[in-house]
């Protein structure tokens, strides 16, 4: 059975974060107020809020970050996939704070640690730009 | 709070079907499990005057939503009847809402019900080649286009991040499936009865989602469970012997996902473990077994830790040595539970908790059990999160 690759969830909440990346942008929300910021969409948690996400805005963010958590994926769940096995799955902290899950290219998975510097790369995948992380460099 | 809950009220009935039902709806196998418990509790369905559908919701995703209810099928004339679900924690908090149901007086007896179909609906999906949750969980999910496709595809980053900071070993995962695929020995219920497991086999399995092998994994069930609760005082009138709720307690991890980092070694366990054990008045010690959430070998690593019977970081050196397994120091998930018995989320060990508590678990018995320990944890809030709920209940005889 032929298949084709997950189109990202677009939704009225990550629909600017989505449309940052057809930009390859790679934005998040970072609040007026405070400075601080977050992904995903949030209220911000350091004091009152105005309506909605009103004192939030979307920023382009520094792209960079380090692997806080990682798999390997031997196994295509959808065969979508089958052709990128072995592929590596990951949790990345970014530099502004949040975690971020996606995908670790541009390295052997064996090459992969803990604590590896990476910044954001975009790569086309079943007619849609995503953001993923690549070894910093 | 002590003493609001303690043994004021009590499991009277179980029903559980657990294994493979190609031909019948989860609804049904629902209905019956609830037919069941109503019968072993010496309860005829008239007298059953509440009802709670018990939503499992595993790693697979969304179960349909339903058209048709339990109670309906079963001609239950109840006065109240609500839905609860909350990842693999939906019995606890089931139990939790029921006994205010009982204690104002709006039911007499209630009965809680769980269907799942998860083996049929595995077995679909592998005959068209695509066992991913895109098949069967909602749009919003964040990781699909990434290949975050299944359960293990982000649970493995629990292993990783205890690996990185602890220097836990693949082999004391490997020891968490290998006590547990051995208690499933002498469960003649469970799916792997009958075919256990060495380390060596264990290390031997090539990865699935590394760090994580088949073994690390639950099974998935087609099955039925259900409860009657009711009052202490109605209790002592039943056919059975009660199960008394000693104490429950539930804690949620959500609101610290993203910044805490430290919710990638640990659950959200301890406002579950505090609540349940000041109500019970009892510790660790006290307990003659326990039934741990296994989705996969890491949690019931992390429960060890949080729940006490080690330091954090220390779960991994604690397993060595078959200490869970049948014969070892603490009797954990004697069942066999999710990893080799079946899943029925956390009432899997609820159905082994109450068999243990009435003296009914056969070859596995422990002996003069009279305090025992489930837990649950799921719920994931959002990929990559993680299952950010946690709930346990003690129960005694
Ligand atoms: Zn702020």
């Amino acid at each position: 059975m032929s298949s084709s690759y997950p189109k990202p969830a677009i939704d009225e909440d990550n629909k600017p974060f989505w449309d940052a990346v057809r930009n390859r942008k790679f934005v998040l929300m970072q609040c007026r107020k405070c400075g601080a910021w977050y992904w995903p969409a949030a209220y911000c948690r350091n004091h009152a809020n105005q309506p909605f996400y009103g004192s939030l805005e979307w920023r382009e963010a520094s792209g960079r970050g380090k692997v806080f958590a990682y798999n390997v994926h031997h196994r295509a769940f959808d065969p979508a996939f089958k052709t990128d096995l072995p592929y590596v799955y990951a949790l990345i902290e970014l530099e502004e704070g949040p975690m971020f899950g996606t995908n670790i290219v541009g390295c052997d998975p064996g090459d992969v640690s803990i604590g590896m510097d990476v910044e954001i790369r975009f790569i086309e995948r079943g007619g849609a730009l995503l953001p993923v992380f690549g070894p910093k460099g | 709070m002590s003493g609001a809950l303690k043994d004021k009220f009590a499991i009277v009935g179980v029903g559980l079907l657990a294994g493979r039902f190609e031909d019948r709806s989860f609804r049904t196998l629902q209905t019956e499990a609830a037919r069941l418990a109503i019968e072993d509790a010496g309860l005829a369905v008239n007298d059953v005057d509440g009802a709670i559908d018990l939503k499992i919701a595993p790693g697979a995703g969304d179960v349909p939503s339903p058209t048709d209810a339990f109670p309906r099928v079963l001609g239950l004339p109840c006065r109240m009847f609500f839905q609860v679900s909350r990842g693999g924690t939906a019995s606890i908090v089931g139990v939790l809402a029921a006994t205010k149901f009982l204690e104002l007086g709006m039911a007499n007896y209630v009965v809680l019900a769980s269907g799942t179909k998860d083996y049929s609906r595995s077995r679909v999906a592998r005959r068209t080649g695509n066992t991913s949750i895109g098949v069967m969980e909602r749009a919003g999910y964040w990781g699909k286009p990434f290949g975050d496709l299944a359960a293990m595809s982000h649970h493995t980053f629990f292993a990783a991040r205890h690996m990185h900071e602890f220097g836990t070993k693949k082999e004391q995962f490997g020891e968490i499936s290998v006590a547990i695929r051995g208690w499933a020995q002498s469960n003649p219920l469970a799916q792997f009865h009958g075919r256990p497991l060495t380390l060596s086999e264990y290390m031997d399995a090539p990865p699935l989602v590394w760090p994580y092998n088949i073994f690390d994994a639950c099974v998935v069930s087609d099955g039925g469970f259900a409860i009657v609760l009711t009052t202490a005082e109605r209790a002592k009138d039943l056919a059975r012997k009660p199960v008394y709720v000693s104490g429950a307690g539930v804690g949620e991890a959500m609101g610290q996902l993203w910044w805490d980092k430290a919710n990638y070694t640990r659950l959200a366990v301890q406002t579950a473990r505090e609540t349940a054990f000041r109500e019970a008045e009892i510790g660790l010690a006290d307990l003659d077994f326990a039934g741990l959430y296994d989705c996969f070998t890491a949690e019931v690593l992390f429960q060890l830790e949080d729940y006490g019977w080690c330091k954090k970081g220390e779960g991994g050196a604690f397993v060595e040595g078959g200490r869970i397994g049948p014969g070892g120091e603490v009797a954990i998930n004697t069942s066999g539970g999710l990893l080799s018995a079946y899943h029925l989320g956390e009432q899997t060990h609820v159905a082994e908790a109450i068999m243990q508590l009435r003296g009914e678990a056969g070859e596995r018995q422990v002996a003069n059990a009279r305090i025992g320990l489930v837990t649950g944890h799921g719920g994931e809030i959002l990929s990559p999160g993680m299952c950010s709920t946690h709930a346990c209940m003690i129960l005694s005889n």
